[in-house]
């Protein structure tokens, strides 16, 4: 009982520092998919992290206005159901390269026969 | 490249009316010669400069976290104080006890700190891409 909890505690630990850092890989992947705009975004993230990513608007926003600075994210403008226009976000050619290197140099490696093997043990 | 955010627009129109309004005491005061007022206005109007820029600049780096430590708030009032000083009394709105020499001579010593204020603005661009720092742009 008392490793249970403490193994909970540790999880929980471990994954809030695992889950820093990680906003910009799921706004990158929500927008290789389509098209976006920020509530869209914000659903794809929670529904394909089985709601273990979870982001404010907040802190959305201010990724989305940061990366656009950056010119690795742009928007196009379109009809919003009532009220103003929704920011429809998308990559540049710029953002597209900076994900796919991104992805190559540090989610593809987890797929090499090896770590496959290792991470499949572990799950056992 | 987006360095004039909301809030630092937001941040200059307030330093424009309490420069202005500073201007209008500070020439009725000097003109009626009243030394309290006077240190009292002029400690009023640096106490709310700097709680706005206190403020706007807090409410600019959650907006956008530009990395320019703090030059474009100290260029913003360095132009706004200054600017509005100069036209005040080269307009004649300011007392008859009052010197343009003053003003310039006020201008150009704080345009000595702004441009060392600059250098060090140039210096930190380094650790910065598109003028947001590299250790914080990406969540």
């Amino acid at each position: 009982m008392k490793n249970d909890k403490k193994l909970n505690e540790l999880l929980h630990s471990w994954e809030n520092t695992y889950k820093k850092g990680q906003l910009t890989l799921w706004i990158f992947m929500a927008l290789q998919e389509s098209k976006k705009y920020v509530d869209d975004i914000k659903d794809f993230i929670e529904k394909q992290s089985n709601g273990t990513i979870s982001c404010e608007e907040q802190s959305l926003y201010r990724a989305l206005r940061k990366y656009e600075h950056i010119d690795v994210l742009t928007h196009d403008l379109k009809d919003g159901n009532k009220g103003p226009d929704r920011k429809y976000y998308y990559l540049t050619n710029l953002g597209q390269e900076l994900f796919n290197q991104f992805v190559n140099r540090n989610i593809k490696l987890f797929y090499s026969t090896e770590i496959k093997n290792i991470l499949k043990l572990n799950e056992q | 490249m987006k360095t004039i955010t909301p809030y630092l627009l937001r941040f200059a129109l307030a330093a424009t009316v309490l420069t202005i309004v500073f201007r209008y005491f500070l020439s009725y005061v000097i003109e009626n010669q009243s030394g309290i007022i006077i240190t009292f206005s002029a400690a009023t109007y640096g106490l709310l400069m700097f709680a706005s820029g206190w403020h706007f600049g807090r409410k600019d780096g959650e907006y956008l976290p530009i990395f320019d430590v703090g030059f474009r708030f100290h260029l913003s009032t360095y132009l706004i104080h200054n600017g509005l000083s100069l036209l005040w009394i080269g307009l004649g709105f300011g007392s008859k006890y009052e010197n343009l020499n003053v003003s310039i001579m006020v201008a150009i010593y704080w345009g000595i700190f702004l441009l060392l204020h600059f250098i060090f603005f140039l210096w930190a661009r380094k650790n910065s891409v598109d003028n947001l720092d590299k250790e914080d742009l990406f969540e």
